[in-house]
């Protein structure tokens, strides 16, 4: 059976990417399961959706915990805990980012077992949420590696599933999909159908008995105000906005109050400051900032730019 | 009100179309508004119908309509309605019962669902403009438990849960202005005691389209705790003293259908029944009756029409 | 017959097509909205026929439906959890009203704490309502069951609503091939609906729902309302040979997965089944005498069948993907009740609670179930109910609570 994971943002079109690929291995002859992860399905944040393919009935049901291929439509998320990106490879899963970093960059990076290639296949677009036709372009490099689906089939299924949006989407969702598909022609085959579990030994489950605890500390409550904060909702950001503190006017409250996310305070000094960790990205202050001293660069040419 | 078969009371019915025999208390208000509406509506209804004192007119096997009848629940009479009038709408449309085989689709409720659990369900079809007439019959408590307070007991007033000597702590829920302020087809007070005026308003519902709603006030001996045979003089008290204003809402106005010129004083009416006793014994509460008649006094100020 | 990729929403949507429903009071909850959406859409443009309308909450939704029903419309209705309790009291109440409909529910587990995902207590609480029970574990099931469900309900023998059960998530929105009958093929399995006396009338006074006085008469309403769900089990039988007549699909009430020779069972309902057989066809390979037994009828509770179906085999292990506080697993409840006073009953009946909320029951869990009900069989004697929980989820649980501020010192020994 095949297992595919595709990992993006919230509006990368990764719900799209398993459906394409999903209906061309239908159109294959295979049994398909596809299926979008629902969660946090905001704009911006990460999410996976998955296919799985096999000849025959497939039994299996859920997330997908090893893959035998998992695709990033977004290098940005690889580094992101909460995206949970590497989530069970090991030696068999080959792992594709979109990125236009080499291959060697990210093995040297992540250093795992199993090959990694990468897909340049990004528009030169500022704002990745809105990554134009990704989706399209890693389900077919998806279909190119597995080396089972033909450019036909992988074709007609993307006329089936963009159909509604019109032949021009369509036409440029193909030629992306068949570009990502055929610059992988060498390595058609590299995704193998992975394991069939075996009932022959298994790993005992840790099971254990769930020790009765009082209600005052097993009811679901949260004993304290602010712990939301935990949460970094910064890696939903595809764009940053940054101050120019010197066309600040040091009005003290615009950006601040506008942020939804209480993300920007203001300090002693009447300027804002912009708690990255939280910032979802959604440039309300860049619109709303009176002398337009707020502006917004790309998050992945940001994050670059302060690593370097 | 041009254009009524009810020039007088004279051409009110005689016969009447709701049967006998139903287990509702000797002297029901709610049924004798009941009975005057079903003449003026007709056998051609189904009746849907809420929790409440009026649950008990269909029991099995037995049932005062000639027409037809289903209870569903305390919240969502109304809903019930939404769903025969749209499947005799998708049974007209697919030609499957002819014009005649129609019903007019009547919720009726208590004030408990109408004030209360069911107001959002009401809300909800209103909202969807039905083509339905809902009435209520308002006895200002929870009758068919023993009375206790709803949204629509009046101030001061003695039930069940409010046996303190000042009585329900709370005032009588706007539900006239409530329904109103959704801008159905018609809304309208009515009261058995005045069968003319109430005649004259179903008639006017019945030839309408849409939501139409009516509150009709129901004197109840065994809550408000009167001789029954008082059930129509205090009815009438009730319209006299300007505690239960006749009015209708159609067209976005508010029209009074009866102007009091001289209003009796309100302790007319309360001291006709035991739940305002206390009002009066062992000690006459002056704050509290000053209260009541004020704020019918400042209703009828702002009335004009 | 064309076989494409629908999710389980999907395929409740189209069954609903296909059978031509008239009306569809709705309203919407996570899982469960796609299917109103493909519905309103489809009608929007004209594709079906039929009237959607939104209503305010739930249990007006199953009022009209049932008002709607008893009137003399074919009706179709669908919802989830928290929806499925807020419309309990209706779902109680339109079923006496002996008028046919069709309502799918997603399941999804409930509220306390909150969550999208699923498990079986939502369905389970509309376990007494006199609503008959079909539990899905594919897409393609979902689909079927619809049009099986009104042939059903509407048999004049049974004239009762029909729950369809399908699990969020994992088919709600999964995709998998289903075979989309002909709608031809569909019209002549399933005719329009012959309302007979379900009707409002003019003509025809009615008096539908009304009250009783006293328990003779009322007992009597009720327990004919059971005899027409006991009588359902025939009826579903009957049905389920006309409807592989027509569709060359077999959906039997208790679905039988490789036990013709089993000794040993694992019982389910929902869509976790299916893993249960990948458990058991890699437990065959490696020499396992060992099968599924999964109730798609649940209510009725086709109790003769399983237990025929369940004698003389070693052990049986329950596994039931809902909670009854202070009692445990309800399916492994109605098994033992069945099994009662059967002289080849299995030994060992052994009850696990897994996968609420959506918690997954991965492979080696059967494969560790499977060992333990084995030891248990060779023991004798059946070991105490177990919550598939393991060390690790513990620990991240524990996270959380040290974020939710838990006093430390309360917490138990082993964690």
């Amino acid at each position: 059976m095949f297992r595919i994971r595709f990992h993006g943002r919230g509006g990368q079109g990764m719900k799209t990417a398993s459906r394409i690929l999903g209906t061309a291995f239908f159109l294959e002859g295979y049994e398909v399961q596809d299926a979008p992860r629902y969660g946090a399905e905001r704009r911006g944040a990460p999410i996976f959706a998955f296919v799985r393919a096999d000849r025959r009935p497939i039994q299996e049901r859920g997330i997908i915990r090893q893959a035998d291929l998992v695709v990033v439509a977004d290098d940005s998320l690889v580094p992101v805990p909460a995206a949970d990106v590497l989530a069970g490879c090991d030696a068999n899963t080959v792992l594709l980012i979109n990125s236009f970093q080499s291959a060697e960059v990210w093995r040297q990076r992540l250093n795992l077992q199993g090959p990694i290639l990468t897909l340049p296949a990004m528009e030169d677009v500022e704002d990745r949420a809105e990554l134009p036709y990704v989706g399209a372009a890693c389900a077919g490099a998806a279909a190119g590696l597995s080396g089972v689906i033909g450019q036909t089939s992988l074709e007609q299924a993307i006329a089936e599933e963009l159909g509604h949006l019109g032949a021009a989407v369509i036409a440029a969702n193909l030629e992306r999909a068949s570009n990502a598909f055929q610059s992988l022609s060498e390595q058609a085959g590299l995704v193998k159908p992975g394991r069939t579990f075996s009932a022959e030994g298994w790993q005992t489950p840790d099971w254990i008995e769930l020790p009765f605890e009082q209600a005052d500390v097993s009811a679901p409550a949260i004993h304290a105000g602010l712990t939301s904060e935990a949460i970094k909702t910064g890696a939903w950001r595809t764009m940053r906005p940054l101050v120019d503190y010197a066309r600040c006017n040091r009005c003290w409250w615009v950006c601040s109050t506008f942020c939804p996310d209480g993300a920007i305070r203001v300090d002693e000094e009447r300027y804002p400051q912009i708690d990255y960790d939280h910032c979802k990205g959604c440039l309300i202050c860049v619109a709303q900032c009176p002398p337009h001293a707020i502006s917004a660069v790309a998050e992945h040419l940001a994050a670059e730019g302060v690593e370097s | 009100m041009n254009e009524t078969a009810f020039k007088n009371v004279k051409s009110l019915p005689s016969s009447h179309l709701l049967g006998t025999g139903t287990p509702m208390c000797a002297g029901c208000g709610g049924l004798e508004a009941l009975h005057e509406i079903y003449d003026v509506l007709g056998e051609k209804s189904v009746f849907v119908n809420a929790a409440g004192c009026m649950t008990l007119l269909a029991v099995y096997p037995f049932t005062p309509f000639r027409g037809s009848w289903l209870y569903t629940a305390m919240a969502s009479a109304p809903a019930g309605a939404q769903g025969i009038r749209d499947a005799l709408d998708i049974l007209k449309q697919k030609g499957e019962i002819e014009e005649e085989e129609d019903l007019q689709v009547v919720t009726l409720t208590g004030d408990g669902a109408a004030y209360g659990m069911g107001l959002s369900a009401t809300s909800g079809v209103i909202e969807r403009n039905l083509d339905f007439l809902y009435i209520c019959y308002d006895n200002e408590g929870y009758g068919n438990t023993g009375q206790q307070y709803s949204g629509a007991t009046p101030h001061g007033a003695k039930t069940a849960t409010s046996l303190g000597l000042s009585g329900f702590a709370g005032y009588k829920k706007p539900l006239f202005d409530i329904w109103a302020a959704h801008r159905p087809a018609y809304v309208a007070t009515v009261i058995g005691a005045e069968p003319l005026d109430l005649a004259r308003k179903i008639e006017k519902a019945k030839s309408l389209k849409g939501p139409r709603l009516i509150i009709a006030l129901s004197p109840c001996p065994t809550g408000w705790d009167f001789d029954p045979k008082e059930s129509v003089n205090i009815g009438k008290l009730a319209v006299k003293s300007g505690v239960w204003p006749l009015k209708e809402y159609v067209d976005g106005q508010v029209v009074h259908t009866k102007l009091p010129t001289r209003r009796l004083p309100v302790v007319r009416y309360l001291e006709t029944q035991g739940r305002f006793r206390h009002l009066f014994e062992p000690e006459r509460q002056e704050g509290l009756l000053k209260e009541i008649q004020q704020r019918v006094d400042e209703y009828w100020a702002a009335v004009t029409c | 017959m064309k076989r494409r990729l629908l999710t389980g929403n999907g395929a409740a949507a189209w069954a609903a097509r296909l059978a031509g429903v008239d009306y569809v009071p709705a309203f919407p909850i996570t899982p469960q909205t796609e299917i109103i959406e493909s519905l309103a859409n489809w009608i929007d443009r004209g594709e079906m026929p039929g009237r959607l309308v939104t209503l305010e909450s739930e249990h007006s939704m199953l009022t009209a439906a049932g008002a709607a029903a008893a009137t003399g419309v074919r009706v179709f209705s669908a919802t989830s959890s928290q929806g499925l309790l807020y419309a309990m009291e209706m779902l109680y109440t339109v079923s006496g009203w002996r008028a046919p409909f069709v309502l799918v529910n997603v399941s999804r587990g409930l509220s306390s704490p909150i969550t999208l995902e699923p498990d079986h207590n939502d369905i389970l609480a509309a376990r007494d309502s006199g609503f008959l029970q079909i539990h899905c574990a594919t897409c393609q099931e979902v689909l079927d069951s619809v049009l099986l469900a009104y042939r059903l309900g509407e048999d004049n023998r049974v004239r009762l609503p029909v729950l369809v059960n399908m699990d969020g998530f994992y088919l709600s929105f999964t995709r998998e091939p289903v075979e989309v009958p002909e709608a031809e093929a569909v019209a002549a399995f399933l005719p329009s609906f012959q309302a007979g006396e379900i009707r409002f009338r003019a003509s025809a006074p009615e008096s539908q729902a009304v009250a009783v006085l006293g328990g003779g008469p009322y007992s009597y309403f009720r327990y004919e309302t059971h005899l027409a769900a006991r009588i359902a089990i025939q009826v579903y039988d009957e049905l389920a040979d006309v409807f592989e007549q027509s569709f060359g699909r077999r959906h039997a009430a208790v679905e039988c997965y490789r036990c013709e020779d089993a000794d040993y069972l694992f019982v389910m309902i929902g869509s976790f089944a299916t893993k249960a057989r990948a458990a058991v066809d890699s437990l065959r390979e490696a020499g396992w005498s060992i099968g599924l037994l999964r109730p798609r009828l649940f209510r009725p509770f086709p109790e003769a069948q399983v237990r025929r179906l369940l004698a003389g085999r070693r052990a049986v292990a329950v596994i039931d993907q809902n909670l009854s506080f202070g009692a445990g697993g309800v399916l492994y409840a109605e098994l033992a009740a069945a099994l009662y006073g059967e002289k080849a009953a299995p030994p060992v009946l052994a009850s696990f609670v897994g996968g609420l909320g959506g918690r997954d029951i991965p492979p080696e869990e059967f494969y560790e179930i499977a060992r333990l009900i084995r030891d248990a069989a060779e023991r004798g004697e059946t070991p105490p109910p177990r919550l598939l929980y393991t060390e690790a989820e513990l620990r991240e649980t524990r996270k959380l609570q040290a974020i939710a501020k838990v006093e430390r010192a309360g917490l138990g020994a082993k964690s």
